[in-house]
């Protein structure tokens, strides 16, 4: 008891007496964390969209203009009954023209021309949603297996253009953020390394005569190990103190940007906060006692 | 108390620190170990704190044979001997007094055992009054003495002083040679590691002489030889 008293007493000697290298080391701990987190939730947001846009995604059949309604529900039962397939929605050559007249509604030119066409130029189609975004291709290849006369067409080469270019998206994303996370940490880990070691430079004589009277391995080790746990608290509580009102400041242009798209990152982070920032918090402070561990068994041999 | 059997200390394959050293220091004796500079007296004293291991040979101080010990062990074997440095070695940011109780501290003594040892060592080394001032504050001759003083906390039974008067004027010097007298009349063993010939001269206790990393001579009531 009296041991762990001398080294925590010890250890927040050396934390007051090096004030502004610990405000030093606290704050690119803060840096580090603050970055991680904003790259997180820019991850979060990149993902939410392009689920959002996945779920958007579907496959459209266009049928002959004079197919028989009996013959359209038995290839929309048919293609319903394949795997990987979500729903199968009907959608007639009047359904066609009106969801094209409402989206066109505010071009008059091309109101005009439909108008000038004088009938309706659209296809009966069948609007296919896979159950999986990632099995559109196996959807793709059994939709071109299929063998009816009402089928006008199916080309389907924009529709693997954009699930390629998405998936692409998703993997640099994932990749790109790995990589930046993996620069934080090594860099974390450098600067609390160089941290301590300045720490245990400044301390050196006193080191030196902690080893000449007799202090053992640990009692010389640990305080810096409780530094290193005390700045990893401070840093942890302070980025959770900065990192609420900053979510809360970005959420609303967040909205108004993704309008129709539910991403709240807010909520993600509130409902995720054992293992947001309880994950980081550990993952810190082992960065900090390797860092420490290293720093002292280089700089204060006994 | 000390027994050096057959040491040699090399650091690279040509050049030997010590070579084939052999000695044997009884409790309660008082042994300076003179030489130039770079004969291998320094090198022997960190043999003895374990800051240094020997090439071949054995060192044994007490029951303790140094040339095994594990660095576990090395804390254990700092408390049994007092150390004092020509450069004192004092925190400058504690108190006299705060410097002789972390010798303490850091080896876990009680509060208790801290306020009982550490005034009646200062009392020793005449420092009683002087015990709140910083290194600063006083002169070079009174900083040994708490340096010496903090040696003393752990009742060590043998005192290593390497070169303890070098930066003294030659009052402090034979001050502090009187209390190492003092402190070697209450029984503990001490090795004065030093080139003052004056000092040695009126000691007119056993001398080692070193040269080259090897023992010269030995004088049971020595001089000043090289």
């Amino acid at each position: 008891m009296l041991f762990l008293y001398r080294v925590i007493k010890f250890s927040l000697q050396d934390i007051v007496r090096n004030f502004w290298l610990s405000v030093m080391t606290v704050t690119i701990l803060l840096l580090a964390l603050f970055s991680i987190n904003t790259l997180l939730a820019a991850r979060l947001i990149g993902t939410s969209a392009i689920a959002a846009v996945k779920d958007k995604m579907n496959i459209s059949l266009y049928l002959t203009a004079d197919a028989p309604d009996n013959q359209i529900m038995d290839l929309k039962n048919q293609i319903a009954a394949l795997p990987n397939i979500k729903t199968v929605d009907y959608i007639s050559k009047q359904d066609a023209l009106a969801a094209f007249r409402d989206k066109y509604k505010n071009n008059q030119a091309v109101l005009s021309s439909l108008q000038e066409l004088g009938r309706n130029p659209l296809s009966p189609s069948l609007m296919i949603t896979p159950s999986d975004f990632d099995q559109s291709n196996a959807v793709i290849d059994s939709l071109q297996a299929i063998d009816s006369p009402i089928i006008e067409s199916r080309d389907f080469s924009d529709n693997s253009l954009i699930l390629n270019k998405i998936s692409d998206i998703t993997n640099k994303v994932n990749e790109i953020g790995l990589f930046i996370i993996a620069i934080f940490i090594l860099t974390s880990l450098l600067v609390v390394y160089n941290t301590i070691r300045v720490a245990i430079y400044t301390h050196r004589q006193e080191i030196e005569v902690m080893r000449l009277v007799g202090a053992s391995n640990q009692f010389i080790y640990l305080p810096y190990l409780i530094s290193a746990f005390i700045y990893t608290l401070f840093s942890s509580i302070i980025i959770i103190a900065l990192f609420y009102p900053f979510l809360s400041l970005i959420q609303p242009y967040l909205d108004s940007f993704f309008a129709g798209y539910d991403i709240n990152i807010l909520s993600y982070f509130v409902s995720h906060f054992a293992l947001i920032f309880g994950g980081e918090f550990l993952a810190v402070l082992i960065i900090n006692f390797l860092a420490s561990w290293f720093a002292v068994r280089r700089y204060a041999r006994v | 108390m000390i027994n050096i059997a057959g040491v040699s200390k090399s650091y690279t394959k040509k050049i030997k620190v010590l070579n084939d050293i052999n000695l044997e220091i009884k409790p309660g004796e008082f042994v300076s170990i003179v030489g130039q500079s770079g004969a291998g007296k320094t090198t022997l004293v960190r043999l003895l704190t374990g800051e240094e291991r020997a090439t071949s040979g054995r060192v044994m101080v007490g029951d303790w044979d140094i040339t095994k010990l594990s660095r576990r062990e090395i804390p254990y074997l700092r408390r049994q001997i007092g150390v004092i440095f020509q450069d004192f070695k004092l925190l400058p940011k504690k108190t006299l007094s705060e410097n002789v109780a972390f010798a303490l501290e850091v080896s876990g003594g009680t509060g208790a055992r801290i306020a009982k040892i550490v005034p009646s060592v200062l009392k020793i080394v005449g420092l009683e009054d002087k015990r709140q001032r910083y290194p600063h504050e006083v002169s070079g001759g009174e900083q040994q003495r708490a340096a010496i003083a903090r040696a003393l906390v752990h009742q060590p039974k043998i005192l290593l002083a390497d070169e303890p008067t070098g930066n003294l004027d030659a009052i402090n010097a034979n001050e502090i040679i009187d209390l190492l007298l003092r402190i070697n009349k209450f029984g503990t063993t001490v090795v004065l590691v030093t080139h003052n010939k004056e000092i040695v001269n009126r000691l007119n206790k056993r001398v080692i002489s070193m040269d080259h990393g090897v023992i010269t001579s030995d004088q049971e009531r020595g001089k000043y030889l090289l």
